[in-house]
């Protein structure tokens, strides 16, 4: 009977062509759209947290206990040597950044402002997050003598510097005595992570070291791990083995980059129940005027014995039909957009600075993931099934023989 | 199929009532060609429905085979006008988006008989009333007497014990009447179907073997 259901479901389907073609239409667009900007959002957010991780804190940063509060030489990471020792015996981590790091006051001829020094070891954060990739002006290099340094977009902005310019850094070493130091700029960084391209300036490790009087120290040392379930259980492991470390996931460095998550998810919470409203209105209008226009067919088709469970089930089918082939239209746009989204990019450079602001790369790219179809499709289906439930109590009304002999509806 | 002391009101104790049927008692042997007969208003459709199922009485009793239908849910009801009764209405009223062979053979389609059963009961009835050429076409490419003549196949194809026509003749030119008639004689003659028709046309009363004449919804005359 179910087969007889759907026989009469799909061919009643495209008896009205132009009325179904329409919703299938309407609900293909709305559905197509919502996907490509809840990958859009996604993506923007996951770009953020790849940025961050890449250049700064990777999946796990170890800090002295007391750095975050007090930024002083006096908590710092040492003797690094145990540190690293113990760091090769974890599984699952990848790679790892030594970072050795001081405040100070970087001035050029003209101009000087507040700004952190960081030594660093170029093979090291290439292998950590590619950092390389982020230098957008000059070389990725110290120079020969290790006298030059990589500066931030938005510092080398401020100060109007380029690739070739002199700064002098001023700070204070390990013994609290003021030191200088002079660099030549190779190369300029730009990696949307706005607290780095603002303020810092990379130096070499060895340069670095020499400038605070520091051997074997570091401020931050970054972890890289590829599983991300295997997180939160390195997170536990590398605190027992160092109780006097702090040992923070990137998470809890950076809330507002999980503040931002959960607002996207409200985002396409929204978006979806837009979707879910205008795909349930469309189904719902066309259904109700489909068993309306067809109540004396269905009077006869009950009158002959045909049982209301069939004629239900022709009626949730028809509807399931339309949802379900505006879904997969909705879905293929939806997948074609988000696939040139996520390689192509969509270039916004003209609104560069406001994006910027907001930590945000100009050029964004989509997120493709699997879930995204599966909860259009779940929304779709229950949009239709709730669409179906009004024509369905109109149908359940009717006395067959009063619509046969013209004295209902 | 035994009625006893039907009664049908309209609109019970209200200003508007209007008493349909009263007091009907009458006995329909297996195999009856009869028409209800009566002026228009009388209540023999409105009796002839409520003998379908299609409608309930107000009072009184139905029986088929000494079982009492009348006490039927409207579930039960329709399982009964699906198996053992065949309508066919005045107005055709066959599924648009079915061909004809699908229309012949839904009843049968619903009650599960086998395909070929079905194809080999769409051809032997398409040949008897000369609608082979169409069964391919959709309801709404043929004429009206062509579409009369599917839904009287519709109505037999699954060999119900009734056969209850309403006015079948009313949208019909005089030889697709009597082509129509032949049949349902045919067919009550062949395979014993009770055929009840609701009907003033004199062609059909002709015909009938026993008329039962209605007026004011009670029975004057029943030969």
């Amino acid at each position: 009977m179910f087969e007889i259901a759907k026989h009469l479901a799909w061919l009643t389907l495209w008896r009205r062509k132009t009325r179904s073609m329409m919703v299938i239409i309407m609900i293909g667009l709305s559905l197509g759209g919502l996907l490509s900007i809840q990958g859009l959002y996604d993506g923007m957010v996951t770009h953020m947290i790849n940025t961050t991780i890449r250049s700064d804190s990777g999946e796990i940063s170890l800090y002295a206990k007391g750095y975050r509060l007090e930024k002083s030489l006096d908590h710092r990471l040492t003797p690094l040597l145990h540190i690293k020792k113990s760091l090769s015996c974890i599984e699952g981590i990848n790679a790892y950044a030594i970072r050795l790091q001081q405040e100070g006051l970087i001035a050029t001829a003209h101009k000087s402002r507040g700004a952190t020094l960081k030594g660093i070891s170029l093979k090291k954060e290439r292998e950590f997050g590619q950092f390389d990739t982020f230098v957008t002006k000059g070389t990725y290099s110290f120079g020969k003598n290790g006298k030059e340094a990589l500066i931030g977009s938005g510092l080398a902005d401020k100060l109007n510097l380029s690739v070739g310019s002199r700064v002098v850094f001023t700070a204070q070493d390990a013994s609290d005595e003021i030191n200088a130091i002079s660099f030549r700029i190779s190369g300029i960084f730009k990696t949307a992570n706005k607290s780095l391209d603002e303020n810092a300036v990379f130096v070499s490790m060895e340069k670095m070291e020499r400038f605070l009087s520091l051997r074997e120290s570091a401020t931050q040392i970054g972890l890289r791990i590829n599983e991300t379930d295997q997180i939160a259980k390195i997170q536990k492991a590398l605190q027992r083995s160092f109780p006097d470390i702090k040992v923070l996931r990137w998470d809890e460095l950076y809330p507002l980059l999980i503040q931002m998550q959960d607002i996207m998810k409200v985002f396409n919470w929204v978006s979806y129940a837009i979707v879910f409203t205008v795909a349930a209105l469309g189904i719902f209008g066309v259904m109700l005027v489909s068993v309306l226009e067809r109540i004396r067919e269905f009077s006869i088709m009950l009158a002959i014995g045909t049982p209301y469970i069939m004629v239900r089930d022709q009626i949730i089918m028809e509807a399931v039909f339309l949802g379900i082939i505006g879904y997969i239209a909705g879905a293929v746009l939806g997948w074609l957009a988000l696939l040139y989204m996520s390689t192509a990019g969509v270039d916004l450079r003209s609104f560069e600075a406001g994006l910027e602001m907001y930590g945000y790369s100009a050029i964004m790219y989509a997120d493709i993931r699997l879930y995204y179809f599966l909860q259009a499709f779940f929304a779709v289906f229950f949009a239709t099934l709730l669409s179906v439930i009004w024509p369905l109590r109109v149908l359940k009304k009717i006395k067959p023989i009063l619509i046969i002999q013209g004295k209902m509806l | 199929m035994k009625l006893v002391n039907i009664y049908k009101t309209f609109y019970p104790d209200s200003p508007k009532e209007v008493k349909a049927l009263t007091n009907i008692n009458l006995t329909f042997e297996k195999g009856e060609f009869t028409t209800l007969s009566g002026e228009s208003g009388s209540g023999k459709t409105t009796l002839l429905n409520i003998i379908g199922g299609l409608d309930t009485a107000t009072s009184g009793q139905i029986f088929l085979d000494d079982e009492e239908i009348s006490a039927y849910s409207e579930e039960k009801m329709a399982k009964l006008r699906l198996h053992d009764i065949g309508f066919i209405f005045q107005a055709y009223n066959l599924i648009h988006v079915l061909t004809v062979r699908e229309n012949i053979g839904f009843i049968m389609k619903l009650l599960k008989f086998d395909d070929k059963e079905i194809d080999a009961r769409i051809l032997e009835l398409a040949s008897i009333l000369k609608i082979e050429d169409i069964l391919d076409k959709l309801p709404g490419e043929i004429s009206g007497g062509q579409q009369q003549r599917v839904a009287v196949a519709r109505a037999v194809a699954s060999r119900p014990k009734f056969i209850l026509a309403d006015e079948p003749t009313a949208n019909l030119d005089s030889k697709n009447s009597e082509r129509l008639m032949e049949m349902l004689r045919t067919l009550n003659e062949k395979e014993h179907v009770t055929v009840i028709f609701a009907s003033h046309d004199k062609y059909v009363l002709e015909q009938s073997k026993r008329i039962i004449v209605l007026d004011d919804g009670v029975v004057i005359e029943d030969r």
